[in-house]
């Protein structure tokens, strides 16, 4: 890299605590860089090492200090097996069945997950031990699926919501816009959703966005996304005082964007089955225009920052890099309509070189989020970080091996799988399938059947669009695909939406299989 | 059972969170329960279960909350990143609903502020000051929009025109100090779409910042926003000047945005041709 790619954020001559900082990472972020000669070379993402830190983290357990985890235990379960899904390492069964066994250990008896056993329900740990679920479970006996109770968890999520659409986390608890991700994502993939459970969440995560563009938390503006942040901010500004009303929105974060993107996202068939007009809007633009203004600079190694003048870390790699297809899908930019078909393909042949083509349509630098993950994110002794020099945790590791994924593949709602999937829909299974309970004030009318199959093609519709693939450092470094609603492989939502939606879904054709074997170019 | 991902607890830890299972089994409320929950909370503030069930057994009781907020003094000093400390204290402050209650909060935030000598937001001091202290504070920029625009009028502020003037007054100042700050940036276009000002109206201020020669300042943030109608309506020629400050930062200020920039000329263009 050039001495000009490598400009520091200026400072305009005039210091702050904030350009501090900013300059005494950037520097730690250089001395990362490769030397001219080693640049050749490429980066390498040490596959076996972040495995064996996987390996040990599921096998062995964890340290004392993970103990501030005691009430997050499915998010350390759900970091660690999908983490093996995105590197491509499946497991065996034992080790599926146990975790299965520790999974169900924590499924509360009035519904819903906790985040521990004997632990309260919570909307957090219900969304990890599902998606943990989806990936070591099955259908039949031991499989776990069917002992989800989703008729409980139903009552306990209505038991949570607010006048204002919005939900509390937990009884007692506060709303959390995490919480509204956590339940929707939960419900559109066990076939929970009903207009009762979505009335007013549009217009709930409408309210939270900002005039930065991106989305707040409605209700603790300083309080940021993940646990152990140094930079976190715990305090509340209207703590003090009960009486006042809730900010409408805190500040623009990169956790709590996502978690309102990705549910809008989800919203869409409801929004167009049950708003014929005058539906809630967010600002697209804004929200895209704030995603890519959060990418770091080269001197950052195009890194993702998770707030304004904040410093990168690799876990936004995922809730803002990731978040950016979602925006672009938002906006209907590049869904493959409109490149001629001669350009197709193109991406592969240039994989890993240098120079590429740019035959996709990804608004954000895709190369420059890999060399940030692969240089800066990946720790010597095993799984990744927020940036150097702190030590790897179990929560960056697999967001930013997310993130590498969202950089290497572009997975967009895809016509073709849709239509496929729309020949084999049964509505009459899927309707009796729903869960048992929702016998809605609503009714169960044809215009909610319309909901649970929009629904379900609008969320597995999603593929990798052919020849877009772009791996820096060499196809060596590929990891899989992921969807970008739910950062589960393709493969383990097609599983459980089609279990919980009593569908077969059509085999994926080569053109669009988002999680095919990695080629060993 | 034999668990995966196991975390090793410290002996004293497993032993009060086995007990506090036990007394969830059996929904105990006692003094004995206060005690379990205190103990974990210091061991662990993330437990939100021994903060909800200690919520529960304080109501049950009908213990003083008053003395209960005094007792989390030290607590919320101690965890002061810690949201659950927070909420639990605004949990009893609703309980309570008392004036004087609340008069004590806020003394009290005041007293931990005092401790937080790092650079957050925190609800004690003015947004003013920690701009002054640091313009680059991004917390500090979202709470003045907040206290400036969506918390009802305050007392002095009914005239909204004025209001604006001085808060593009302060903004532009802020600017000027520190160009490259894409709070400030940020908050300057807020203003001005939320009172749906034309963005025109500011472009002699911006036009220095905007031009394509400057490559010292070019930073992607200092140009300001022309995608906005206002601007668009008033014909190609500012959409032509805009495309050509995108084309700058794509190609050389700001190639990590190169993409963006690209769709934005793309989409500038399009709409001049309908
Ligand atoms: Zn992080």
């Amino acid at each position: 890299m050039t001495e000009r790619h490598l400009r520091s954020t200026p400072t305009d001559g005039y210091a702050t605590p904030t350009s501090h900082i900013q300059a005494a990472t950037e520097q730690i972020l250089r001395s990362h860089l490769p030397s001219a000669s080693e640049a050749n070379q490429g980066p390498v993402l040490q596959k076996n090492i972040h495995l064996q830190y996987l390996l040990r983290n599921l096998v062995q357990g964890f340290p004392e200090r993970y103990t501030s985890q005691d009430a997050s235990q499915p998010w350390l379960i759900f970091w660690t097996l999908q983490g093996f899904s995105v590197l491509g390492v499946g497991l065996d069964d034992q080790t599926k069945k146990r975790a299965i066994e520790t999974l169900l250990a924590l499924q509360h008896p009035e519904g819903g997950f906790g985040g521990g056993p004997g632990q309260a329900a919570h909307l957090l740990p219900t969304y990890a031990a599902v998606c943990a679920l989806a990936i070591v479970g099955r259908p039949g006996e031991g499989g776990g699926w069917e002992v989800i109770d989703r008729q409980k968890m139903y009552k306990f999520f209505m038991s949570l919501k607010q006048q204002d659409g919005s939900f509390l986390v937990m009884h007692h608890g506060e709303v959390d816009m995490r919480g509204i991700y956590c339940l929707i994502t939960v419900a559109t993939m066990l076939n929970m959703l009903t207009p009762e459970l979505l009335a007013g969440v549009p217009e709930f995560i409408a309210s939270c966005q900002t005039y930065e563009g991106g989305f707040g938390n409605a209700s603790f503006p300083g309080w940021v996304f993940e646990e152990d942040d140094p930079e976190r901010d715990g305090s509340s500004t209207d703590s003090f005082n009960p009486s006042s009303p809730r900010p409408p929105l805190g500040e623009a974060h990169g956790g709590y964007t996502f978690c309102a993107t990705a549910t809008w996202v989800l919203l869409q068939p409801y929004l167009r089955l049950y708003y014929p007009s005058s539906a809630p809007a967010i600002n697209r633009s804004a929200l895209l225009r704030w995603l890519t203004q959060m990418q770091g600079i080269p001197a950052e190694i195009g890194g993702f920052r998770g707030r304004t003048n904040k410093l990168v870390d690799g876990c936004y790699s995922w809730w803002v890099g990731g978040c950016v297809v979602l925006a672009e899908t938002l906006l209907g930019i590049g869904l493959g309509g409109d490149r001629r078909p001669e350009e197709r393909g193109k991406g592969e042949e240039h994989a890993g070189e240098d120079g590429w083509d740019d035959v996709d349509d990804s608004l954000f630098d895709r190369r420059a989020l890999q060399e940030y993950i692969l240089y800066a994110g990946q720790h010597p002794a095993g799984g990744l970080r927020d940036k150097p020099p702190k030590p790897s945790d179990s929560y960056h590791t697999l967001y930013c091996l997310s993130g590498l994924s969202a950089a290497q593949h572009r997975v967009i709602p895809h016509d073709a799988r849709r239509a496929e999937v729309l020949a084999s829909w049964r509505g009459d299974i899927a309707k009796e399938k729903k869960c048992a309970g929702l016998a809605a004030p609503s009714g169960d009318g044809e215009i909610l059947e319309n909901l649970r199959r929009e629904i379900f093609l609008d969320t597995l519709s999603w593929s990798e669009e052919e020849g877009t693939v772009k791996y820096v450092g060499g196809s060596g470094n590929r990891v899989n695909a992921t969807h970008p609603l739910f950062n589960l492989t393709v493969t383990h939502s097609e599983a459980i939406m089609a279990y919980f939606y009593g569908q077969t879904l059509p085999v994926r054709k080569p053109h669009h299989a988002a999680s095919t074997p990695p080629t060993g170019k | 059972m034999n668990p995966i991902a196991p975390i090793f607890y410290t002996e004293e830890y497993k032993d009060a969170t086995d007990y506090f299972r036990g007394i969830v089994k059996s929904g105990e409320t006692s003094s004995r329960v206060l005690e379990l929950t205190e103990h974990i909370i210091r061991m662990n503030p993330a437990h939100y279960s021994a903060w909800q069930y200690r919520y529960k057994t304080l109501l049950a009781l009908h213990s003083p909350l008053d003395e209960e907020l005094r007792l989390m003094d030290a607590l919320a000093i101690q965890f002061l990143k810690t949201y659950q400390v927070w909420h639990h204290r605004r949990l009893l402050l609703t309980a309570l609903n008392s004036v004087p209650a609340a008069e004590a909060e806020l003394a009290f935030i005041r007293r931990a502020v005092a401790v937080d000598t790092k650079n957050y937001y925190t609800p004690g001091r003015t947004d003013k000051e920690l701009l002054e202290a640091d313009v680059r504070n991004n917390s500090a920029w979202h709470h003045r929009f907040f206290v400036v625009f969506q918390s009802g009028v305050r007392k002095g502020d009914e005239d909204r025109e004025l209001v604006l003037r001085r808060e593009l007054a302060f903004t532009k100042e802020k600017i000027a100090l520190a160009p490259n700050n894409p709070s400030a940036w940020n908050y300057l276009r807020g203003i001005l779409e939320y009172t749906k000002t034309p963005f025109s109206t500011i472009t002699t201020f911006v036009e220095p910042y905007a031009s394509t020669s400057r490559s010292s300042t070019a930073e992607q943030e200092i140009v300001i926003d022309l995608e906005n109608p206002y601007l668009r309506k008033e014909g190609g020629a500012s959409t032509m000047k805009a495309v050509e400050i995108w084309r700058s930062l794509a190609n050389v200020h700001d190639t990590v945005r190169k993409k963006y920039w690209e769709h934005r000329i793309k989409d500038a263009l399009s709409s001049i041709q309908k």
